[in-house]
């Protein structure tokens, strides 16, 4: 389990209550504020892009808050859900390829560990590729491989995507198929 | 001998997620071994693409300073309508909520049933909605939409009679007079203002096609306006009102509606409080316009989810409750009884700008109080104390 998920209980993710406070949500955006952002910062590359969508993120549970929701909601998966939704929008969004080329390659610095300036180039050019299939495959498969890459587990996933964890395995086979081949066609359109 | 294991099995064996009973076979079975080794290869050239997902601790804008942008975000929404919905004299609030309402009912059938024409909405009843005003923001904005909107609405609107500016009354009598309705004020007040609003009179004709494009563009095309409401004209006459002045107040037509002005004006008259009553707009509509279908668009549109919607769809007379949106989350509201009937006392609880407005319905007049500060037994004490 990755780091950021430490705080979470182990039986997997907070549940919220009909009955929460204003109050209440500010502890709850404290508590999973590192954790939304982080995820889309790996997703989107881009960090202002990533705190944007990340305080959208939250704003589409606050303006529902606490009525529009069921006691009990898995309010982890929830954020991770709709955080990974925005972040697919948003890579989706910059139809002119050019700017997401250039975008991709200024965070690439930041991004990598290589001092080569040819291999962060390469880096970069792959990230994008990988930003974009994901972006163009079937929503519920990219977010599978996004959140199982992220480090949650089979269990996590599935309370997330409300699913069987019994068909996460089976589901993950596909997905991979699927971006394999996305991304192969991106790597031939190139 | 255990069935062989399955690709998603053996997909899952790999993160260590396979239940117990299963791996028990994985151990004796070579060939699932053998498919589990292939399946490796593969998931790894896959997990080793995805690496930079679970890379590393980027640095993090501290929770609290993302809370402050946060909490500001909504506060710009939210304050900026209420104080909007708050503060603006009862008949612009009055036309604003009939506009949404025309709006809402404005999606009429045929020409055909012009002449079948009922007076379908006549207001006897307030009822509050929470709602987001995202939507209506983008409608009523600067914005690309709000320009679309402006330029729909004018091109939609005939308009019959303009209000004109408002005129100023020396008397309850006098203002009773100039609106052709009974103007009632508190016993024993002294109003520092008393004026009079003249009447308005609009048709509507709604284009589907545009209206449809506007809900598109506002991300909701999910909200569907059924074909047939293509075309017919909706008539909303809103009589003349009056808006009845206590302590310090701004003189009408002075502004305030807007954001910059709004915080001048609040220093300005703390003490404030308006009493505005006007009589029931009334909106003619074909009769066989769904006019709750339509209200549940209107509704979803505002943040409703389809259930909410739906349900309160079900639960209001559409042709003779005054639907009020407030803003979610920004301010309470309770019924209480008043004048008689029962109320609506609507409160924003802030700490920088407190208000308070108060609203029902009796004979057919709609009466509204509001001021700012957090008494609003103050509104409650004044409706109880009208002739």
């Amino acid at each position: 389990m990755i780091d950021s998920m430490k705080h979470l209980k182990k039986d997997g993710f907070e549940a919220i209550s009909a009955e929460q406070s204003p109050a209440e949500f500010e502890a709850l955006f404290m508590g999973h504020w590192a954790q939304v952002y982080r995820l889309l910062r790996r997703l989107v590359g881009d960090p202002a892009e990533a705190e944007d969508l990340a305080l959208e993120t939250f704003l589409r549970l606050y303006r529902s808050w606490p009525h529009k929701y069921p006691n009990g909601l898995n309010i982890g998966g929830w954020l991770y859900r709709v955080a990974t939704n925005m972040g697919l929008q948003s890579i989706r969004s910059w139809k002119r390829r050019e700017r997401y080329e250039l975008t991709a390659g200024r965070y690439a610095l930041e991004e990598t560990a290589q001092e080569s300036p040819a291999e962060i180039l390469a880096q970069a050019e792959e990230r994008q590729r990988v930003r974009l299939a994901l972006a163009s495959m079937n929503e519920r498969q990219s977010q599978l491989l996004i959140l199982r890459n992220s480090g949650l587990a089979y269990k996590e996933i599935a309370q997330a995507l409300d699913l069987s964890p019994a068909s996460i395995g089976p589901l993950l086979v596909r997905a991979e198929r699927e971006f394999e081949k996305q991304y192969r066609a991106l790597a031939q359109e190139e | 001998m255990q069935k062989h294991l399955t690709d998603g099995e053996l997909r899952a064996a790999l993160d260590g997620e396979l239940e117990t009973g299963r791996l028990q076979h994985l151990e004796v079975c070579p060939d699932c071994q053998r498919r589990e080794q292939q399946l490796k290869v593969e998931s790894m050239k896959v997990s080793s693409r995805l690496a930079f997902l679970s890379s590393g601790e980027e640095p993090v804008s501290s929770a609290q300073a993302a809370w402050n942008r946060f909490f500001q975000k909504t506060q710009d929404k939210e304050i900026s309508m209420v104080k909007r919905w708050f503060t603006i004299p009862v008949v612009r609030f009055a036309t604003a909520a009939t506009v949404i309402l025309a709006l809402i009912l404005a999606f009429p059938s045929t020409r055909a049933l012009a002449g079948e024409l009922l007076n379908l909405f006549r207001v006897q009843q307030v009822t509050v909605v929470p709602v987001d005003f995202t939507g209506l923001e983008q409608l009523t904005g600067d914005g690309a939409l709000g320009n679309q909107f402006t330029a729909l609405i004018s091109d939609s609107i005939d308009m019959r009679q303009e209000p004109g500016e408002p005129v100023a009354a020396a008397s309850a009598e006098e203002a009773s007079q100039l609106a052709g309705f009974n103007v009632r004020i508190p016993a024993g007040t002294t109003p520092s203002q008393i004026n009079v609003t003249g009447g308005a009179a609009f048709s509507m004709t709604l284009d589907r096609t545009k209206a449809q494009a506007l809900l598109d563009e506002a991300g909701r095309s999910d909200l569907v306006l059924p074909a047939s409401v293509d075309g017919a004209e909706i008539s909303v006459d809103i009589p003349a009102s009056v808006s009845v002045a206590f302590g310090t107040c701004p003189k009408p037509g002075s502004g305030g509606s807007g954001n910059h002005e709004q915080s001048t004006t609040q220093r300005r008259y703390p003490d404030c409080v308006i009493l505005a009553q006007i009589p029931s707009p009334s909106v003619n509509a074909p009769a066989n316009l769904d006019i709750e279908a339509l209200a549940r668009i209107g509704l979803e549109f505002t943040g409703m989810s389809p259930e909410e919607a739906a349900e309160l769809t079900s639960t209001v007379n559409w042709t003779s409750t005054l639907l009020v949106p407030i803003p979610r989350n920004a301010a309470i509201h309770e019924q209480v009884s008043v004048d008689g009937v029962t109320g609506t006392l609507i409160q924003r609880s802030s700490e920088e700008t407190p208000q308070f407005a108060l609203l029902w319905v009796k004979d057919g007049i709609i009466y509204a109080i509001s001021g700012l500060g957090t008494n609003s037994q103050q509104a409650i004490d004044m409706a109880n104390s009208l002739p």
